[in-house]
């Protein structure tokens, strides 16, 4: 049986990440979950601590959420874990079906998994300058890495061992996701998709406010372009 | 050219320029000697230093290569301090984005291993 580690980045997330965790404990009570702090304000840590469910990393300071996942990862590599997911701590991501993406690893159909919120039966409407901001990200990010993803921005994803040392050694500091699929890409690795059904969010706020939108399309757009000409990490030593 | 030399270069620009080389060198070396400023970047502001000093001893320097451009001397010195200022700039940059890493990398490994200790210390209780 592979030994399955869920990875929750939390930022001050005191209002849902109980909830969520307790969830995912009832639904897969083999699963281990790392909850990673980032740095909250809030009694995050502490609700955490005193559930006693997860393991709880704790980063000194607010490094971002790219730093915070792989933080997760790095210990999912130490502790020689075969899949890890990563997993929202604001209860948008459907813990029900996270089974489908540590199944379909584990299965070997490829090295990382996503939850698409647009392939076949999955009813999911983003607002419209989101669509039209994704529509293009989407495009950017098939063309480089070869096609085949309809959900270049989910955040719900499981990898296997050779996927985890890749990002554990390199994984982008903000908004992440679809650089990631590039890194992946670049080291050689198969990414696929199965469909899940989001949730709306039940708390918090989106860590992708309006005003950043442009800085992130342009960042993501750019950056992931550069990652082609970068020497490029294969999956094959510990980080 | 001795002519654009008197008639560029007064004596009280070379003056001021041999003055405020040799001050930056003075502060550059004072602050390295008291650990203030590490000597790799020490290096950046002492070549600054020395090239403003050596234009300073040599104005015929500048004024050749004002000649050659077909730009007022004055010209010539801010461009080349403009270049300078940018080289330092950039140079600042890349150490920021290392420090920054460096830092991330930091934060990670500490709650890893703060994680791993309280760990076993439960363990050991």
């Amino acid at each position: 049986m592979a030994r399955v580690l869920v990875i929750i980045p939390a930022y001050n997330e005191a209002e849902t990440i109980v909830q969520v965790i307790g969830k995912l404990h009832a639904r897969v009570p083999d699963y281990d979950v790392v909850v990673v702090d980032d740095g909250s304000t809030d009694a995050t840590a502490r609700l955490v601590a005193e559930q006693g469910i997860a393991k709880l990393l704790r980063l000194p300071f607010n490094v971002g959420i790219g730093g915070a996942m792989q933080t997760g990862y790095k210990y999912a590599l130490r502790r020689g874990y075969d899949i890890a997911i990563q997993c929202d701590a604001d209860g948008q991501h459907p813990v029900g079906e996270i089974t489908q993406l540590a199944d379909a690893v584990d299965a070997g159909k490829a090295d990382v998994i996503i939850g698409s919120r647009y392939v076949a039966d999955s009813d999911y409407t983003p607002s419209f300058t989101r669509r039209v901001g994704k529509s293009f990200l989407s495009r950017w990010i098939n063309l480089l890495v070869g096609g085949g993803i309809t959900d270049t921005t989910s955040g719900f994803r499981a990898m296997n061992r050779a996927a985890i040392a890749v990002v554990a050694r390199n994984y982008p500091e903000d908004y992440p996701e679809p650089e990631v699929l590039v890194i992946l890409h670049r080291a050689g690795l198969k990414t696929a998709e199965v469909p899940v059904n989001m949730l709306p969010r039940q708390g918090g706020a989106s860590s992708i406010r309006p005003g950043r939108a442009v800085y992130y399309m342009v960042k993501v757009t750019l950056a992931a372009c550069i990652h082609l000409f970068r020497p490029h990490n294969g999956p094959k030593q510990g980080g | 050219m001795e002519e654009g030399a008197a008639q560029g270069f007064q004596a009280i620009h070379r003056l001021g320029l041999l003055g405020v080389s040799l001050l930056l060198m003075t502060l550059v070396l004072e602050l390295v000697r008291r650990g203030r400023l590490k000597e790799r970047y020490a290096l950046l502001w002492l070549g600054a230093a020395g090239g403003s000093l050596l234009v300073g001893l040599f104005p015929a320097i500048i004024v050749r290569l004002a000649d050659v451009l077909h730009f007022q001397y004055l010209t010539v010195v801010y461009t080349l301090s403009f270049l300078f200022l940018l080289a330092i700039v950039l140079a600042f940059s890349v150490v920021i984005s290392l420090l920054s890493e460096r830092c991330r990398v930091l934060a990670q490994e500490s709650a890893l291993l703060s994680q791993r200790l309280e760990e076993l210390e439960r363990r050991h209780e």
